[in-house]
Formats: structure tokens, sequence, C-alpha cells
């Protein structure tokens, strides 16, 4: 893709507790993951009559803005009208409309309660973590299944390729809600994914200018009918070894990720990258059996980026 | 980016006014359809109004995704598509390779709704009468009805392997996918794309607006002073976007260019828009700067213009500000009073608009305005169509959120 080169600066993640350490995927501190009282840092100034997706990715956004070094306390220090929100959810607002569709039949819509009313769009997420903070680039919203966090950064890297923003923040946020428990209890799909994760997409050379490190370059994606072919793609002519970030690993630590694997996968390389000798790490999802989409992300080293 | 230039070289469409461009430019130079109430018997609402698609346009086909039974929505959503690449002419190698990039708010929507309310006893024709009563949904095995299903189910129904994509961007849903699409194109990525949205009934939409108080019970006014909200319509409109080089080695004549896009975001309030509408008019001229355009080189504009009283009145101010007193006398195409809100297939209905009125040359008039509303000072040709010069349209895609998207499509003869 030509453009400017698209890299990692920030991280940050909002996991549940019950997950344990995980420095074995994560190379952050403990301020980066959340390891502080998950439920209090979901409440209070800020968190009021939003959605428990919204919640999620607010923390994470806000550790992943810190971490990059774009607040000052609480206030974005960033180019605002050039950074970007991209935010991939697929069960986000299920609770929302779930409980509206209940409550339209029962009472009418007179019982619905006009604070909650945002939610049912599924842009909701995106919004909120765009007013939190100011962010007035392009706003966008990726509903696209179990690829959808590789796609989110696929397309925070096209924006910044196509010079519409500097900045963008990827998030990935599921929340474990009691009609998502039901559907994964229907799709046999195992526990829930509770949580959110953000990473910050920037361009090499707006990084550059700030004098921050860039914790890794988005140096390839694609998408595919199988994995195989998804992956030739996306690694292209890059010779490089990889280190494979593989989803079966993500989803048996941390449950059924959904739309926020993608993100969990390359905030997880982005740490890791230069750790180890680490020069490359490749995120897959799908199979090779070509029964769902497959995609893969390639995550390097930005050493020598323009 | 490889500054490739990007053309719309195939239209599809179903909606309120018929199936097929035909039908709906000639609904559109007929002045536009009529809202009806919803046969919801779950619509517990003051006004369940929509402009809907008349039954017999409503596909059969497909019925499945896998498992997934497919509501009108994506149904509609592959009619259109099917009639998109077909008006664009390309090969099979082509559609193959084919990327579908499709804004989509409700998606699913009426499957899933269908199944929340299974204790319904009154038959709802649209949404078929043999399942409307089903306490449970034993063809689907009891699994899920996922909501976005449109853009993958287009793309089986295609054959099309180039990536399927869902943008939930709300109302500006399908405005986005439209940008991102060329974004895609330009950047060497793919050569063909197409992009689009489809819609399908959705209680939990109307019923929302209706508690926002924000649903028009009479019917869509745009810039009315009496306007009370919008109506929402159902529908489906792609597009096939083209690198102008892989549409000349095939012989294409476009419709128009899609010169460029523009967008930002309020950050101000979930729902409600900025009032002084600052981003809406950063989106206006960074799409004009990014065709190379000048206000005075568009001829006309497809606004938002939802019929809710702070939208007109801010888009207006905003327009206002980006063309001066020109908006006296440049004429806007309120498509929302012909054909509904259609969500997020808004912004592409808007560009499939655009691109018509730059084939025919001329912008439709649209309904009158019983009185039209002195803080929405802006034109809107009711009595009679009026040619479009210069060979220009801006076209308006908001939403909640504070998602703008704003796209310039440029006739072949136009300024550039």
């Amino acid at each position: 893709m030509s453009g400017p080169a698209a890299v990692i600066t920030g991280v940050g993640l909002t996991l549940p507790d019950s997950v344990g350490d995980v420095t074995d995927l994560f190379d952050v501190s403990a301020s980066e993951r959340g390891l502080f009282d998950r439920e209090a840092g979901l409440r209070g100034r800020g968190m009021r009559h939003k959605d428990r997706a919204s919640r999620l990715a607010l923390r994470a956004a806000r550790s992943a803005l810190g971490d990059a070094g774009l607040l000052d306390a609480e206030t974005f220090t960033g180019p605002a009208e050039r950074t970007a929100v991209v935010v991939s959810s697929n069960l986000g607002n299920l609770d929302s409309v779930c409980s509206f569709v209940d409550i339209i039949a029962r009472e009418t819509v007179t019982g619905l309660s006009p604070l909650g009313l945002p939610h049912t769009s599924s842009n909701a997420v995106a919004g909120w973590v765009a007013i939190q903070y100011g962010l007035r680039g392009p706003n966008v919203t990726v509903c696209n299944g179990s690829t959808g966090g590789l796609d989110a950064l696929f397309w925070a890297r096209t924006l910044v390729a196509a010079r519409r923003s500097d900045v963008a923040v990827v998030v990935g946020t599921e929340p474990d809600t009691e009609p998502v428990a039901r559907l994964l209890r229907q799709q046999d799909s195992g526990p829930a994914f509770d949580g959110a994760v953000a990473v910050v997409v920037e361009s090499a050379e707006h990084a550059r200018h700030r004098g921050v490190r860039a914790r890794g370059v988005l140096a390839g994606y694609a998408r595919a009918r199988d994995l195989s072919a998804a992956i030739t793609a996306a690694r292209g002519l890059d010779p490089r070894p990889v280190q494979l970030l593989d989803a079966e690993t993500f989803t048996t630590r941390f449950g059924y990720c959904c739309g926020a694997l993608g993100v969990l996968q390359c905030a997880a390389g982005a740490t890791r990258l230069g750790r180890d000798d680490i020069d490359a790490v490749l995120a897959t999802i799908g199979t090779a059996a070509g029964a769902e989409a497959a995609a893969a992300l390639l995550l390097a080293r930005a050493e020598g980026v323009a | 980016m490889t500054g490739r230039r990007v053309l719309i070289t195939g239209l599809g469409a179903v909606c309120c006014l018929g199936t097929g461009v035909e039908a709906f430019w000639r609904g559109l130079c007929a002045g536009g359809g009529h809202a009806e109430p919803l046969a919801d018997p779950h619509a517990h609402m003051r006004s369940p109004l929509m402009y809907q698609v008349p039954l017999p346009d409503v596909p059969a086909e497909p019925r499945r995704l896998g498992h997934v039974r497919l509501g009108a929505g994506p149904r509609m959503g592959v009619a259109a598509a099917h009639e998109a690449l077909t008006d664009a002419g390309l090969d099979p190698q082509a559609r193959r390779r084919l990327s579908v990039v499709l804004g989509v708010e409700l998606g699913n929507a009426d499957m899933h709704e269908r199944r929340r309310s299974s204790a319904a006893t009154r038959v709802d024709p649209r949404r078929g009468s043999d399942e409307v009563g089903a306490l449970s949904c034993p063809e689907d095995g009891g699994r899920w009805v996922p909501l976005t299903v449109t853009a993958p189910a287009v793309a089986a129904a295609l054959g099309a392997t180039g990536g399927a994509v869902s943008l939930g961007d709300a109302c500006a849903a399908s405005g986005y996918a439209v940008g991102f699409a060329a974004d895609t194109i330009r950047a060497g990525a793919a050569d063909v794309v197409l992009a689009g949205g489809a819609e399908g009934i959705s209680r939990v939409s109307v019923g929302a607006f209706n508690r926002l108080g924000a649903a028009d019970p009479v019917r869509c006014r745009p810039f009315d002073r009496h306007r009370r909200g919008t109506v929402f319509g159902d529908g489906a409109a792609m597009l096939v976007l083209e690198s102008a080089a892989h549409a000349a080695s095939r012989g294409r004549v476009p419709y128009a260019e899609l010169g460029g896009a523009g967008w930002s975001c309020d950050a101000y309030h979930p729902t409600a828009p900025e009032p002084e509408g600052r981003q809406v008019v950063r989106a206006m001229r960074d799409g004009l700067a990014e065709a190379g355009l000048a206000p005075e080189d568009i001829g006309a504009v497809v606004p938002h213009g939802t019929g809710t009283p702070l939208n007109d009145a801010v888009e207006s101010r905003a327009l206002r500000r980006v063309f001066g007193d020109r908006c006296q006398r440049l004429p806007l195409l309120s498509l929302k009073a012909m054909i509904g809100h259609t969500g997020g297939a808004a912004g592409a209905f808007g560009c499939l608009a655009a691109a018509l009125m730059l084939r025919h040359g001329r912008v439709p008039a649209s309904p009158p305005l019983e009185d039209p509303d002195q803080e929405c000072a802006v034109f809107v040709p009711q009595q009679a169509s009026v040619p479009l010069s210069p060979s220009a349209v801006l076209v308006n895609s908001y939403a909640f959120g504070g998602n703008n998207v704003s796209l310039v499509l440029a006739g072949r003869q136009g300024p550039r």
C-alpha cells in the first residue's frame, strides 16, 4: 500500500482479572493492562449511562492513548481533527437491542429509556470514545465477524495511508452480557470474552515528529477464503521469519473474543516485537478449510520505517 | 495512495419506488413515494410510518446464508448488487475478484426482532406468514441469527472472493462504505469494489425515533417549518466503483467520477448534531478539496436532510457557510422526502441519485414544502426539474455519534 507507513505507538488492555498473569502474551506494564479494580474503573465519572461495551472500550482507549503519550491527565494532546476512531465489535450492543425489542413489544415505546437509545446504534462505542477525547477525524465501526479486529487495523492503516488521519485509535470490545452468554451457549462457543483492547495506530512520520517510539509497523494484511492464501498475501515478499499469533491461543486463554480478537493479537504482537529477537509477528484468524473468512496481519519491527 | 481516479460504472436499486435503477429515476421524477403504516403487530408506537418497498418487489431469494435465514434487507441487497454488476458489464473473472464493502445498520434486524417477539399472534405479510407465530425457530436449529450478514450474503450470491466488509456507522454507514471503497481502489488494493447499503424494516429503529420524538406522523418533510422528525424507508442501493484504468480497458462509459470524500466526527453528543455544524462544514470542504473543486463547481446537493428539526437547520447553516449566497439558487434534491430515510443505505442512495442526475443532466423536483422553514435558507426545486450545472454533485450523509461524510461526484464533462 502506498502512502505513509502506519506504526503502533500505544497499547491498552481492559482484561478480566480472572485471566491472571498475561505477561507471556503481553509485554506491558501493569498500568497498561489495566491491573486495577476493574469494575470500579468501569463506574464513576464519564461512565454513566453507557453500555458495558462502551465502558470497557473507554478504559482501554484511555490506557492506549496514555501509553502513546497522547494524554495530559484526561485531555487528548494529539491532532484532534486528524485522529480517527475505528471500533470492531460484533456483540457490543446486543444487550441494548434485545432489551429494546422486548420493551417495545411489552410496554410500547414509552417504556424505552431515552438515555439508552444511542446504544441501539452499532457505532455508539466509537461515538463515546470520540466524545470523551474530542476526536474529530473519521469515526468508523466495523461489524465484520471473527476477522473484524484485523479488518479494523487494516482500515486504520488505510486511513493513514490516504492521509485522512495522522492517528487512529483502534478498539476491539466485546462484553459478557446475558444475551451474549445465551448466544455463545447456543453456538457452543465456550465462555465469552469480557473486555476491550486498544492500540494507537499512527503515521510513521507523525510518530517520529512527536519523538515517540514505534512499537511496530503494520506491514501487511490480507483477507481470503482460506488461511494459507491470506498468510501468503499478507507476507508478500517479506523474507523475515515470523512468530505466529494464532487465534486459538487467544480464544483458549480469554474466551470467545469475537470482534476484539484481531486487536488483541495485534496488541500482543506490538508489545513483543524486539523482545527475544522477534522481528515480525503474524496474526491469523480462520482455517485452511475455507468455511469462514480468513485474515492475516503482518506486524514488523519499525526500525528504519520511512 | 496511488492517486488513481475512481469511477462509478454500475448501479442497482430497490426501494419504495420499485425495483431497478430505471424505476428509481422514474419515481424521483414523478415526485417520489408515500409513507404507510407498518403491518407489524408489535409496532406499539405513535407513528409507525415507513416508505416501504412494495411487497412484490421484496425478493424471495436468497433465503439463507449458511444456517442464517435472510430477511428482506439482505435479499434486497443481493438483488440490487446483481443489477449493479450487470449494469457494469463485469466479466466472470472480475466478479470473482470483487470486494464488497457495505454500510449496514439494521441488517437482518427483522429476523432478529421476529425471533425475539415469537409470541406473536397476528400475521405480518411482509415477514412471512408461516413464521411470525413460531415460538422457536427450529429451522435454524435453535442457532443465533446475526445482524450483520448482508455483506457476506451479497458476496456469496455474487461469487465474490475479494472480501466482504460490513461497516456499522449508523445512518452514515454506506456513505462511509463508498468512501472506503474509493480509498481501497486509490491505494491499489483493488480495481473494482461493490459499495452500497441495504436495510429492511426494523421496529427498534422506528420505535427509538418515536421515543426520541423524532418520528414525523405525517410524512418525511425536510426543510419544512412543520417537520416533526424523520420517516424511515427500506431498500438497497449498490454502486460499482472501478479504477479509471480498469474501466478504460473494458471500454466502459462511467456514470460519474467519485472525485473526493471528506470525513469528520462531531465528538459532541451521542445523538444530537453539534449546533454550529463545524465538522459538517469541514467534511464538505475536505470533500471538495480532495476532488479539486471549488464550491462554485458544484451544481446540486443531495443533503442528509432527514426532517428532524435540528439536523435540517444545522445542515442548512453549514451549506450556507460553504456555498454562501449561492445557496439561494443551488438546487437540493430532498431525497428522504421521496424514499424516506433509508438508514445505513442512505448515503449510497444519495450517491445513486447523484450519479443519475449527472447522467441525465437534471435535478428532479422534490415534493412540495407546505411551509418552507426560514431557518433553512436553501433552494429545493418543487415545481419542475431544473438543469444540473455545473456537472458535479455533493452528497452529505450523517449519523448518530456525530459521524459525517461528504462525497463529491463529478460528471464526465465536469469541471475537472
